[in-house]
């Protein structure tokens, strides 16, 4: 690890004054992936600035019925909370699925969003990496590319999003809020994460000196099931091979809600439109679901090493509705 | 008797409060830390290392590279030096992770943050980066100290009487590179006065490892004093010198101070050897009844470019079943790999995992139960000698571990079982490990307070070793076990066997008894030559020891307790010896502990991840000193292997060869969520053939087996056979 500058801010305002002025600056929240990625000397920000005394805490009810997040609730308080078991069960369900108790007790709502990558690569120092280092090339690319990307990948960058809960939230039509010296603003969460194309080092749309402040979610749709399903190599404390975030709602045999969304394949949570297009309005069936899988792979490259991901995702999807089916009808 | 009771560890306490001292936890004066840098490039030679900045960084005192080294007085002698290449002699590299500078400075943080500083100009050559690679060149290693057994064995002509026999099964197997992954990660903190070196070392045996830092600096072995009272997980990777461990004294003596090095978490994965990937093939030919009638068993794994290490896959083979003509062979491979290493349970567990898969294919093929095959095959005696085992209990491992199990529920169609969306499959396999001895001494001593203390070098890896030799040394005295207490790890004390190769047991443990008898015969000759004792004039053959005191065997109401005993005669302590020496090749007995494992998997049939829930395991390993240290280590052992089976792969990149996956996070193993319950059976029988304390190793044993119980098991669920671990959910889609 190298030495670095530790400032610890206040309140926001003095946040966002600190960032603006140290380029190359970082914030430190839970420092659950930070700092690991500057022991791996990853990550080489001369100045860390700790907002964790910041005052976004809290998760409050919204007047519309949906919730407000503030960016430094920690994962563990998050899918504890009671607004959230109750209106968004999906939400809690992802957050637990991810990492472990330790590392959730200390992650952040907003941190989450902006963890990195677990592409080996990109953690190997020797490996060229496009991402760490743009234009040394994609060491991924020939190499043992099992846990990459189907969707939305590029010839530049295969690597996934890590995040769980940031599926399910892509499913819940998320906002994120943010604060720069430029004033407030508001992004849907699937419109955050960019995709890598020929720039993978640019990982989201948020200029250098923007800090995540909330995550807002609008009301659940009335008389839904959801449900976060994650496939991974063992039972606990590891990434997912592929997940799926699922909401459905079917009236009179006929989809009439879905929103879907995937993880573990993509470089960003994967909203899966394609596939919500293709059920909106079908009759509620095995067949559907699986033409709805397959509507929304047929865009899937794969890579000798994650083939297999495609047939999982369909599997999965496919899976997570069918439990849902039944789910919904049984209540 | 204290021996076989299920008490707790006597360190146990001292464990959970944090009060036990590891290596890393050695505090010296003015002790000035270490940082290894390792070899970004896996083929190749440092063509410059620019070490100015990192010299003139805060704190550091040095950085050694192969351009400033002081020499090593010699190459000290294989296998337990890791490596044949002592660090730092010259500018090759043989493997990424290599160490190819030390940076030692005042704290760690600064070393690390100066080993960022070094740049080092590479000059890449192709490098040989995975087994799949090298295969083509695999041959058969030359006999040196790393070929540890034969290479090739040969009984009647296994060709010929395969062709004639009427089944055959011929497949090819893979096992993946496997890391011990502890949880300490080795440690090493050494120090000079004069030509005195005192040594700190994560070891599993400081009386193998002495000699070896002493002839790497020149020094009369008596002026080197290793310590090392507990390790945090060793699995093998301890039973080695590594290169830290002569980087530590080495960068002592540059910087004239004592020196820790710590390897990193990463380091764990490549500079501490892994158990190497195999790639086998076992050839089965039987008659329609199901007996073997030839078996040829072929392994290849990698090695590195510096050393021929074996993986010895198929070295039991000759041993486990009665087959009239067999074939066994192991060949290694380079590959710009780090040398490979003993990991639990070395060759036995990749043989087994071929041997015992084929044999549950050839079941398949005869339509003959799995269980009834191996019967039908038992070596009643030692296949190779012919001499008798000492003792073996493996048909009444069958019956009880498979009646526990409820083997006979089983019906043989692949995917007849369904438990809603889960597959069901139920597998068994079997499992020999040759029981080795070394010499091993201990003493005993009887005090003036009643009480005992054990002293002999013996490392706790975790085993339990330090209870069941307290339990030892309680019977032999008449002791509770609460009353004796255990000087180890330290190589001033009479020598232990390692505590590797599943020795403590037999070797240790016997030398223990030995020292304990020694002791109590000391005090029944101190007490019937005394006129002061009630014991005085009596046979020495009439008293035994008996709650904390003497007494004759005939007449309970005579004898008096140690202290009394030693009181009046002024005496301290009484010292017992005990040496114990195995028999060695002209042994009347062949040894070997034995085990059946039986596994219950199930397996969604949309999204097949296994999930292991029931395992039940049996074992034949004589006498059981503590029957809750063994169940315990035994789950602990079968724990490991189903991470073998289901995840664990430590993987090189197949360009560069370096592994990739060097984190916990990465590299898999088994979370508390993975493991289904476990049952453990030990059919006991104390084997005096073996050694006087009747007791056989566990810790090995207990790890052979079982991947090739779950591959049959999920064989049985879903009808595909998996012959290349880890079993994950790709290979079954």
């Amino acid at each position: 690890m190298r030495p670095f500058t530790y400032l610890r801010a206040p309140d926001v305002a003095t946040a966002v004054r600190a960032i603006s002025a140290e380029p190359g600056a970082k914030f430190i929240g839970g420092g659950t992936n930070l700092v690991d990625l500057l022991r791996e000397d990853i990550e080489q920000p001369g100045t860390v600035i700790d907002i964790t005394g910041l005052p976004l805490t809290g998760v409050e009810e919204l007047p519309d019925g949906g919730i407000r997040i503030g960016a430094l609730v920690r994962n563990s308080h998050l899918a504890a909370h009671r607004l959230v078991t109750t209106r968004y069960p999906m939400l809690s369900q992802a957050i637990l699925s991810g990492a472990s108790p330790q590392l959730r007790n200390m992650a952040t709502t907003g941190g989450n969003l902006l963890q990195r990558t677990r592409c080996l690569y990109f953690y190997d120092g020797a490996a060229a990496c496009n991402k760490r280092e743009p234009g040394s090339g994609c060491d991924a690319i020939g190499g043992f590319n099992r846990q990459h990307g189907v969707l939305g990948v590029s010839d530049d960058c295969l690597a996934t999003h890590p995040s769980d809960m940031c599926v399910a939230l892509a499913a819940l039509d998320a906002t994120v809020e943010t604060r720069s010296e430029h004033g407030v603003r508001r992004i849907p969460l699937v419109d955050l994460h960019r995709l890598p194309g020929t720039t993978p080092h640019r990982e989201t749309v948020l200029a250098a000196d923007e800090l995540i402040t909330a995550i807002e979610l609008p009301p659940p749709p009335s008389g839904a099931v959801s449900r976060y399903r994650k496939v991974r190599d063992r039972a606990s404390y590891a990434f997912a091979l592929v997940s799926v975030a699922a909401v459905l709602k079917v009236r009179d045999g006929s989809v009439s809600t879905v929103r879907l969304a995937l993880g573990g394949v993509a470089p960003k949570p994967w909203r899966a439109y394609a596939a919500e297009r293709a059920l909106l309005a079908a009759p509620a069936t095995e067949e559907s679901f699986t033409r709805a899988a397959e509507a929304e792979l047929t865009a899937a490259t794969a890579r000798p090493g994650n083939a297999f991901k495609i047939e999982l995702a369909r599997r999965t999807i496919v899976a997570t509705l069918r439990d849902l089916l039944a789910e919904g009808s049984a209540a | 008797m204290a021996i076989g009771k299920a008490i707790s560890r006597v360190e146990a306490g001292d464990k959970v409060t944090g009060a036990a001292r590891y290596t890393e936890d050695v505090r010296v004066a003015e002790t000035a830390h270490a940082v290894l840098l390792g070899s970004a490039i896996s083929a190749g030679r440092v063509r410059g290392i620019d070490t100015r900045r990192a010299e003139r960084a805060p704190g550091v005192l040095a950085v050694i590279t192969h351009l400033n080294r002081p020499d090593f007085a010699a190459v000290p002698p294989t296998p337990y030096t890791a490596e044949g290449r002592m660090p730092l002699v010259d500018d090759r590299i043989h493997y990424a992770g290599q160490y190819i500078a030390v940076v030692v400075a005042e704290t760690r943080e600064q070393a690390e943050h100066a080993a960022t500083l070094v740049v080092v100009d590479y000059h890449r050559t192709s490098p040989v980066p995975t087994l799949d690679a090298a295969l083509s060149q695999a041959y058969i290693p030359r006999e040196n100290g790393l070929a540890r057994v034969p290479s090739e064995y040969r009984r009647g002509n296994a060709e010929a009487a395969l062709a004639a026999a009427p089944v055959r099964v011929e497949e090819e197997y893979r096992t993946a590179a496997l890391s011990h992954a502890p949880i300490e990660p080795s440690s090493t903190l050494a120090y000079w006065e004069g030509d005195r070196l005192t040594i700190y070392d994560s070891t599993q045996s400081v009386h193998m490892h002495r000699p070896l830092v002493a002839i790497a600096f020149g020094v009369p072995e008596d002026r080197v004093r290793m310590y090392c009272s507990l390790v945090g997980g060793g699995f093998g990777n301890k039973s080695y010198s590594w290169p830290h461990v002569f980087l530590a004294p080495m960068a002592a003596r540059v910087v004239r101070r004592p020196v820790r090095v710590t390897i990193s978490r990463k380091q764990v994965f490549t500079g501490t050897g892994h158990m190497a990937a195999t790639v086998q093939t076992v050839r089965l030919g039987a008659d329609q009844d199901g007996r073997l009638r030839a078996l040829i068993h072929d392994s290849v794994n990698q090695t590195s470019f510096i050393d021929d290490r074996q993986e010895t896959a198929s070295a039991i083979t000759p041993y486990v079943y009665a087959v009239p003509d067999l074939y066994a062979r192991i060949r290694v491979t380079k590959v710009n790999t780090g040398t490979g290493g003993a990991m639990r349970t070395p060759g036995d567990s990749a043989g087994a995992f071929a041997l015992e898969s084929a044999l549950d294919e050839l079941a398949h093929r005869l339509g003959m139960d799995p269980l009834e095959l191996r019967r039908r095959n038992h070596a009643d005696v030692d296949p190779v000698s012919g001499r008798p085992w000492s003792g073996k209990q493996l048909l009444a491992c069958y019956d009880q571990a498979a009646e526990r199990f409820g083997w006979d529920r089983r019906n043989p169609e692949p995917g007849s079982a369904r438990d809603g969306d889960d597959l069901i499959g139920y597998g068994m396999a079997g499992g020999q490990r040759t029981e080795h001895q070394r010499p091993a001494q201990a003493t005993v001593d009887l005090t003036d307070d009643g009480t005992a203390v054990i002293r002999s070098s013996m490392v706790e890896i975790g085993g339990g070793g330090l209870t069941t030799l307290s339990q030892i040394a309680a019977d032999g005295l008449g002791l509770p076990t609460a009353a004796v207490t255990f000087q180890h790890g330290d190589s001033a004390l009479p020598a232990a066997a390692p505590t590797f190769g599943s020795m403590t047991s037999g070797s240790t443990g016997s030398a223990v008894k030995l020292a304990a008898a020694d002791a109590l015969r000391a005090a029944i000759d101190l007490a019937v030559g005394d006129r002061r004792s009630p014991l005085h004039g009596a046979d020495p053959d009439d008293v035994v020891a008996h709650e904390g005191g003497l007494r004759l065997r005939d007449r309970p109401g005579d004898g008096e307790s140690y202290r009394a005993l030693l009181r009046r005669n002024r005496i301290n302590t009484l010292r017992g010896d005990g040496d114990f020496q195995p028999e060695g090749e002209d042994a009347e007995h062949a040894m070997a502990t034995f085990g059946v494992h039986f596994t219950e998997v199930r397996i969604n049939r949309y999204l097949p991840r296994v999930r292991v829930v029931r395992h039940v395991a049996a074992f034949s390993i004589g006498r059981v000193l503590n029957a809750k240290t063994a169940r315990n280590q035994a789950q602990g052992g079968i724990i490991m292997r189903l991470g073998a089976a289901l995840m664990e792969n430590q993987r090189p990149d197949p360009v560069s060869g370096r592994f990739i996956s060097p984190a916990l996070t990465d590299y898999h193993v088994p979370v508390n969520a993975d493991i289904g319950e476990i049952d453990v059976i030990f059919v006991e029988e104390p084997d005096t053939n073996a050694n006087p304390l009747g007791a056989r190793g566990l810790g090995e044993i207990c790890a052979v087996g079982i991947c090739a119980s779950v591959a049959n098991a999920v064989h049985h669920a879903t009808g595909k056979r998996v012959r290349s671990l880890p079993i994950t959910p790709d290979k079954l889609l």
